[in-house]
């Protein structure tokens, strides 16, 4: 793990103790062992297939679009599974409303904004922010996407990241980073590399599981979030619930760290085509008569 | 809904007892509306509308305040001093207006909480849209006044009542307008129009009727010397006819009430210089 | 919304077209800007809708909880509409800066739902004084390009006619407490009747003229509005001006009479929109749809 990395974001021995926290609150170890036992059991079929007939190093499908709004700087929109996502970017611009006296000289401020639409989960919520849950998540984006931008090359100004949950179905947070780097892009902010986020669970007590879904997140399984730069392979945010023991972290992270590659694949080969398209009318990307792509 | 902890809040599980009572008075509107509106409770015509009370300078704490009474609708304003915009980063080149109107917790039939529902919350807008056309608002730029309508007692056309009355302690206050809010409301069910309706008409006025009949609630607020709408407010279902109709009629009352205003005003200007030249 | 900044030219030039009735984008007073809309996007919703405006995007979810009725009202159910100004439509809407104009859009659809006769709340009671359903209508605002009354009032109208209201089956009294049973197949639901549901039609006045469906551009140009709620066969449930302008008593006559046979037109154009949307949804294979058609 990359040290400024680790430093930025919430470092591994943090989210230990986070587990640590929950774990010790139930206060039943005996009873939260075997609920745990029965349903890690359940998490896996004997055919080694999940609850939604995936196996465990397989994504939900992945379908994202860039550039839904006109009038945003920047905005995608993605769906992971049955979790739908939508983030628009508005900047560089000038700091305005409660940020103008926090301007940085050397760097821009990154300011992000979690917000759940309120019939976006099964049973309706009351707000669509504000509430701990939310402001929690704001700043884990904030985080991560923070490593991702090269925020030294807009000094005094100001980044805003929106994200929308528009359907929750698990894996909320890895959806925002995922979308919002897709903005990113879009808006044309300077990042060192895509910022992808991805989950990774643990079945039976050893088998690793990839990108979890709401249903086994329910079931109470532990789930390890990442966020990463795929490409130097750094952590930018590392977040865990629940317990499983300290040998199993390296195989469930790497799997998470696979997960994420596998999620930048998919996201560039997005980018691509849709730079392709948009530029399709100046020529870009067309072969030419040597073969070359221009 | 933030939850108002510092006071003493009833049971959570309460309804007013006249719910229950209500079912001889109820009966008596419903099995004959005609004969609560051709005879109507206080003696009026139809299109009769309220004796109208009002005063300037009610308030000595505020700058500049009114009280309108419409018998039994009391309604009390009070403005104060153009002070900057709180919580703004951004420069505004209008003044702004801040309305709030709260009905007394003793003003309605059933008891009023202290925090503003959002029947009030729309009102108080609608208290807004209809001054802020009158308000030279470039005069104080990055600057609100503050209104507050208090409404004492509530038997019908309380946004009526306040928007005059706003009006008038705007005046008051010495804010500079272009000219004066008079309001007026009138009610409508079936095919008989109420002018000036008291509460039990309003209510019966909100009923529903059959299908393809007109009902409901008009509320108009007019700057009469420009013959200028600044606010209508209507609710219920009516043609479009039978709406047009109802602001005719409701424009004609907002400038009769407009020179007992005019008057109201000269009559305060007047006793501020008499008393300062006995001084 | 976002941002707009129109020089003093630049207004003048919108004026004039709308004096000689050729607005900026070739529309005449009375046009609206093409319009989209999807049903049933939203699963965990019992009946959505999404219309876009030109660059106007409206989510709408509508969710039915069982509720007790109110005890002035015994016998009906209830409504209630939450409007949420995200923050993608606009910076300025971030935190609690788009609560002014939600209130004033939900306050407006209220009144506007208010009457008997628009919308039947009698036939969302289960059992009279005990049990009611609830409807939630959320909207969610994405992005806003003006006129964001009329494009709420036709996804909510949308959304209401997409809803899916679960069937009661039985229902037992064991003593104080009712015990529902609801359908156990998901599509055993009936539909609300939305037939006298208005919309809402924004009439914008620029000059001395009124236009409907204004740019975001156009609302800045104009310093008084007026919205009416009129239903299919023209009636108007609720009227109110909006922004800070007030009108002359002729400019507000016209104003009934043109916004009426507008409303007229745009219920037409709705139903008849709801009916292909429906059609597309039945046939075996609905084509993928939401953000990414």
């Amino acid at each position: 793990m990359d040290c400024h990395a680790a430093m930025r974001g919430r470092g591994g021995g943090f989210s230990y103790s986070h587990a640590a926290v929950i774990g010790s609150r139930c206060g039943q170890p005996v009873g939260c062992r075997r609920a745990a036992a029965s349903t890690a059991m359940e998490l896996l079929s004997d055919q080694g297939l999940r609850l939604d007939g995936r196996r465990p190093d397989e994504l939900r499908n992945i379908r994202c679009k860039i550039g839904v709004f006109s009038q945003a700087d920047g905005s995608a929109y993605i769906e992971q599974g049955n979790t739908k996502v939508l983030a628009t970017v508005y900047g560089p611009h000038q700091p305005r409303g409660q940020a103008k006296n926090k301007f940085l000289f050397d760097e821009a401020l990154v300011n992000c904004q979690y917000s759940m639409a309120v019939f976006s989960t099964g049973e309706r919520k009351r707000r669509p922010r504000g509430d701990r849950k939310s402001q929690e998540m704001s700043i884990h984006l904030r985080q991560a996407l923070e490593a991702a931008i090269r925020t030294e090359l807009y000094p005094r100004s100001q980044i805003d990241i929106y994200v929308e949950v528009l359907q929750a179905d698990g894996g909320n947070y890895c959806a925002c980073v995922n979308a919002a780097t897709l903005a990113l892009v879009d808006a044309g902010v300077g990042l060192r590399e895509y910022a992808v986020a991805c989950s990774a669970s643990l079945a039976n007590g050893e088998i690793p599981l990839v990108d979890v879904s709401h249903l086994e997140e329910s079931t109470g399984g532990p789930n390890l979030t990442v966020a990463a730069l795929p490409i130097s392979g750094q952590v930018a945010l590392m977040e865990m619930s629940q317990r499983f023991h300290c040998d199993h972290l390296p195989k469930v992270l790497e799997r998470a760290l696979e997960g994420c590659k596998d999620i930048h694949r998919i996201l560039d080969e997005a980018v691509r085509k849709h730079v392709e398209e948009t530029g399709r009318a100046s020529g870009w990307g067309q072969v030419d008569r040597a073969g070359i792509v221009l | 809904m933030p939850v108002d902890n510092r006071r003493i809040q009833g049971p959570e599980v309460s309804f007013p007892y006249c719910l229950f009572q209500q079912s001889d008075g109820r009966n008596k509107t419903n099995s004959n509306p005609s004969n609560l509106l051709t005879v109507r409770k206080d003696g009026r015509a139809l299109l009769d509308h309220r004796k109208i009370y009002m005063k300037t300078g009610v308030v000595s704490q505020a700058k500049g305040s009114a009280y309108v009474e419409l018998s039994n609708t009391k309604v009390i304003c009070s403005v104060f001093d153009p002070r900057e915009i709180p919580n703004r980063v951004e420069y505004s080149q209008h003044g702004e207006l801040y309305c709030v109107l709260k009905y007394a917790p003793f003003s309605c039939k059933t008891r009023r909480a202290h925090q503003q529902d959002s029947e009030e919350k729309e009102l108080s807008l609608n208290l807004k849209r209809a001054l802020e056309p009158a308000v030279c608002r470039h005069e104080f730029p990055n600057f609100q006044v503050d209104i507050y309508v208090l409404v004492l007692e509530n038997d019908g056309g309380c946004l009526a009542a306040a928007i005059t009355c706003a009006g008038l302690a705007l005046a008051d206050a010495h804010v500079p307008m272009y000219d004066l809010v008079t309001a007026a409301s009138l009610g409508v069910t079936g095919d008989t129009m109420v002018m000036d309706p008291i509460e039990e008409e309003e209510r019966l006025c909100s009923q529903d009727v059959k299908e393809g009949q007109n009902h409901g609630l008009v509320t108009v607020a007019l700057m009469g010397a420009h013959t200028q709408i600044t606010q209508v407010w209507q609710t219920g279902s009516m043609t479009s006819t039978c709406v047009s109709d109802a602001l005719s009629r409701l424009i004609q009352l907002c400038e009769e009430t407009y020179p007992i205003a005019q008057r109201c005003l000269v009559k305060s200007v007047v006793n501020t210089i008499s008393k300062k030249s006995t001084s | 919304m976002a941002g707009v900044l129109l020089s003093e030219a630049e207004k003048t030039f919108i004026l004039h077209g709308v004096q000689s009735d050729l607005r900026n984008d070739g529309r005449s007073k009375q046009d609206y800007r093409p319009m989209e809309l999807e049903l049933d996007i939203v699963t965990h919703a019992n009946g959505s809708a999404r219309v876009r405006l030109a660059n106007t995007d409206i989510l709408v979810g509508v969710k039915t909880e069982i509720d007790v009725p109110k005890p002035e009202k015994p016998d009906e159910g209830k409504i209630e509409f939450f409007v949420d100004c995200s923050a993608n439509a606009t910076p300025e809407f971030e935190g609690k800066g788009g609560e002014d104009l939600a209130t004033e859009i939900s306050n407006f659809l209220s009144t506007s739902f208010n009457s008997g006769l628009s919308f039947d709340l009698k036939s969302l009671c289960i059992l009279k004084e005990i049990q009611c359903w609830k409807l939630y209508v959320d909207i969610l605002i994405l992005e806003c390009g003006g006129n964001l009354f009329d494009a709420v009032s036709l996804a909510v109208k949308a959304a209401l006619h997409n809803t899916m209201v679960p069937r009661v089956e039985t229902m037992a009294m064991d003593g104080g407490n009712v015990d529902l049973q609801l359908s156990g197949d998901p599509y055993d639901c009936w539909r609300l009747d939305i037939k006298n549901v208005p919309c809402l039609v924004t009439l914008t006045k620029i000059g001395e003229h009124l236009i409907v469906d204004p740019t975001a551009e156009e609302e800045n140009c104009s310093m008084a509005s007026l919205v009416l709620a009129v239903t299919e066969d023209g009636r108007i449930n609720s009227l109110s001006k909006t922004s800070v302008g007030s009108f002359h008593p002729h400019t507000l006559t016209e104003g009934l009479k043109v916004g009426t046979e507008v409303g007229i037109r745009l219920n037409k154009a709705l139903k008849e929109a709801l009916e292909k949307e429906e059609k597309r949804l039945q046939a075996d294979k609905p084509e993928r749809s939401g953000f990414l058609k």
